[in-house]
């Protein structure tokens, strides 16, 4: 009877370890995708750690492990403004991927956010694209409505639609064909200074809960500690410039067109509206009249602001996770009596939600990363390695390298990632990731256009310039800015 | 007394009379020989894209479209540009930064060219120290500027506010009416050693004899440096000032990354604008015929500039 128990005991503990082997190491293609209907600090918690991948296994089902081919590859890469611990796992991941397929010769080469799209364009023209490429959200319509990419979606390197997040299928899809994968998605979130808020006789842990808010705050705090409130960017040909002023304009209920509702028509330009022109007023308040934010706006980057924060001349700053570690970067750097100063920063550093409109509306610009396969004509050589480059889109938008990239500064654009160990234990490590991944849902995507990199990074940082510097007022820069936009719409 | 062999005669009996620039051609057909391979490389790397801008420039091509979609509108492109208010803000950005540039990269040159060639202790020093903005990346330079103006946090205007001189640092490179000169300073910061380098070559032609004959005639400094230095280097000035307009009209490194154009496109000149217009805007037709207009310009300096040349070696030829 007892051998009889014992046995059933031994079977019972085999089946239930079995199933729960089979479960912990289920395949990416397998796997339940996340409910983003219970998207909350506490659902992402519940999941992290609860399901193991085997990256290179799911690979070797898309291209085999052993397949000889040869690979040139363009990825926007880290950039000065990125912390240490990114450029590691860079490193790690090219490595890991020549460990996993041997035989591909990789060729990769790695450019910043602003050089990128200039760069690909004018391999285009010249026939000399690298076979596959990862590119900014903002650029994959661009180059799929002109016919430069080949159709990709997640099912042709082993993952399911559904793994990643709709918005950001939605930025690789043009004239309903996917033409791209999506490798991470991010939204930003607001930072400010705990003790600048208490010496300027604001509440150190309260975030601004309006812009018109961060206008008061900023003001508040120049006024009485004489340094910079608010971190305003309008620097021309940066991403960072529309990454900041879009959930401004979007939360006052403005926009380039409709982009900001569920369902975007992108028929009607909005720049020139008047809820767009509140936005821009804010911003001009802040630098012209109450001359609250770094005079430098006009020429930083956000790169150019994060030395000013940990150096506590800088309030408040709309940002990644990130930063958070690229203030331990600076603070390791810094000697002497900054060292000191850089600490009291780190430690009254608070990230919250990006701060509503008049009306309530919370925006966040929805950011993140693609890859695509080039057409065999656009490609140095002509021929394109399909193989080889979904060996690479594979091991990229795996549930593990997917989180592992985006460790610090994004989150994954496999949905799957959220359930990796490693979200566990970046969860534990890195710092206010809850106010950011609580910021996603908000999140609303660059308008899946081809003419939006000249809008983003042309004719709204002009509009800014314009009506910052006095060139224009603020009426005059918004009208001039929908025009320029109705102009690139209209084919001039 | 001219001794004609028979060989002689028949040589020029076989040879077709030739006119004087075939002739000319003919007597040199080997140096022509040498220089062919650097030719055929130029044909392909400078001839055939000057010739696609050229075509280029009469084609609309929309930004939404590949190249290869474009469509033949005549001088549409140049109607647009030379009707756009665009175009005459960066012309006039880009004949501030030229000739202010150039102008005083030239003097200042000139000058230090002038007061490091008399003899003192530490001349070897300070002339090797003066050439360093020159020798340094200009990538590298505008990055160290940048910070050096920085409307926040630079060192002038940290320097300024402890003096005691301002409240806030000045606004240099935020402001559409200071940038332009900023810049600007920065580009003679870093050229006017060419200027110098090239003032102090022309200085060692000037013959010591004439100005100690001047000397004992009578004449004053200002009399020995107006009548008989500066006539000395008159072709080198010429072709200094040409060298240096030829760099600025064309310098992109500086404004681009100390501003990109910005701020409200006050520090926009032509090639940051062509720049802008292709790379960022995918205008490719209009920004061709921008490139046309600046070639033309261009061309027309580089005329100036062999005029120059050629002159000083007809007059090293006649001396």
């Amino acid at each position: 009877m007892t051998r009889i128990m014992l046995g059933s005991a031994v079977l019972r503990g085999t089946v239930v370890g079995i199933l729960t082997t089979s479960l912990m190491s289920t395949s990416a293609l397998g796997a339940p995708p996340v409910d983003l209907s219970k998207w909350s600090p506490e659902y992402v918690r519940s999941i992290a750690g609860t399901q193991d991948f085997d990256t290179a296994g799911d690979c070797a089902k898309v291209t085999p492990l052993d397949y000889k081919g040869r690979l040139t590859f363009w990825y926007q890469g880290v950039f000065e403004g990125d912390p240490d611990l990114l450029r590691q796992y860079y490193k790690d991941f090219f490595e890991t991927f020549r460990k996993t397929y041997p035989n591909i010769q990789l060729e990769e080469q790695a450019l910043t956010y602003n050089d990128l799209l200039d760069k690909f364009r004018t391999a285009l023209l010249g026939n000399a694209a690298p076979m596959a490429v990862r590119l900014q959200i903002l650029g994959g319509t661009e180059f799929a409505s002109k016919g430069y990419l080949q159709p990709l979606k997640p099912e042709d390197v082993g993952y399911s639609t559904e793994d990643f997040w709709p918005g950001a299928m939605k930025a690789v899809t043009w004239d309903g064909v996917t033409y791209g994968v999506p490798t991470n998605n991010e939204t930003m979130a607001f930072i400010w200074n705990a003790d600048i808020f208490k010496r300027a006789g604001l509440d150190p842990d309260k975030a601004p809960a309006t812009w018109d808010d961060v206008v008061k705050y900023s003001k508040q705090i120049h006024d009485k500690l004489g340094i910079a409130g608010y971190g305003l960017v309008a620097r021309k040909n940066a991403g960072n410039t529309p990454y900041r002023f879009m959930p401004q304009l979007w939360a006052y209920g403005g926009g380039v067109f409709d982009e900001a509702t569920a369902n975007p028509t992108y028929k009607e330009v909005e720049l020139d509206s008047p809820q767009s022109k509140a936005a821009l007023q804010a911003s001009y308040d802040m630098y012209v009249r109450d001359k609250s934010v770094p005079v430098s706006a006009l020429t930083n980057q956000q790169a150019d602001n994060q030395p000013l924060f940990v150096a506590g001349q800088l309030g408040m700053m709309v940002s990644h996770p990130s930063d958070y570690n690229v203030m331990l970067d600076l603070q390791a750097k810094a000697t002497g009596t900054d060292k000191e100063k850089a600490q009291t920063v780190i430690d009254n550093m608070r990230y919250g939600l990006i701060p509503t409109g008049p009306d309530g509306k919370r925006a966040v610009v929805f950011g993140g990363s693609n890859i695509h396969i080039l057409k065999p004509e656009y490609v140095e050589g002509g021929k394109v390695d399909e193989p080889a480059a979904k060996a690479m889109i594979c091991m990229w938008a795996s549930p593990e390298w997917s989180l592992k990239m985006a460790y610090a500064g994004s989150n994954p654009g496999n949905l799957n990632g959220f359930k990796t160990k490693w979200m566990k234990e970046r969860l534990e490590h890195i710092k206010f990731l809850d106010v950011t991944t609580s910021m996603l849902p908000y999140g609303i995507p660059f308008p899946a256009l081809p003419e939006s990199p000249e809008i983003m990074n042309i004719i709204v940082p002009d509009m800014l310039q314009n009506a910052l510097t006095g060139a224009m007022t603020v009426d005059q820069a918004a009208d001039d800015a929908a025009k320029k936009v109705k102009d690139l719409m209209g084919g001039l | 007394m001219t001794i004609v062999t028979g060989k002689t005669e028949a040589r020029r009996k076989l040879q077709p009379v030739r006119s004087g620039a075939l002739r000319n051609i003919w007597a040199h057909r080997a140096d022509y020989a040498y220089v062919l391979p650097a030719i055929a490389v130029m044909l392909v790397v400078i001839a055939y894209p000057i010739y696609y801008t050229i075509e280029l420039s009469f084609y609309k091509t929309p930004p939404g479209l590949q190249l290869r979609d474009k469509t033949f509108i005549g001088f549409d492109n140049y109607t647009t540009i030379l009707t756009s208010e665009v175009f005459w803000k960066v012309t006039w950005n880009t004949l501030i930064w030229t000739f202010g540039s150039t102008f005083i990269s030239f003097v200042l040159g000139f000058a230090t060219a002038l007061a490091l060639h008399r003899d003192f202790v530490g001349r070897g020093v300070l002339r090797a120290i003066l050439i360093i903005p020159w020798v340094i990346s200009a990538v590298a330079a505008s990055y160290i500027w940048k910070w050096i103006y920085h409307s926040d946090f630079g060192i002038i205007g940290a320097v300024l506010v402890g003096l005691g001189l301002t409240d806030r640092p000045p606004n240099f490179i935020d402001n559409v009416s200071t940038v332009l000169p900023s810049l600007i300073v920065v580009n003679i910061w870093r050229e006017f050693p060419f200027a110098m380098i090239m003032m102090m070559a022309g200085l060692q032609t000037v013959p010591e004899q004439l100005l100690r004959a001047a000397k004992v005639d009578g004449a004053n400094a200002w009399q020995r440096f107006w009548h008989v230095t500066f006539p000395h280097l008159r072709n080198v000035s010429v072709v200094t000032i040409l060298l240096l307009a030829v760099a600025n009209f064309n310098s992109f490194i500086i404004p681009w990354i100390m501003t990109a154009g910005g701020p409200s496109n006050a520090s926009h000149i032509w090639i940051t604008h062509i720049y802008e217009l292709a790379f960022g805007r995918q205008r490719w037709g209009v920004a061709s015929a921008y490139s046309v207009l600046l070639f033309l310009i261009l061309m027309a300096l580089g005329y100036f500039y062999v005029r120059a040349l050629s002159g000083n070696e007809r007059k090293e030829g006649s001396a």
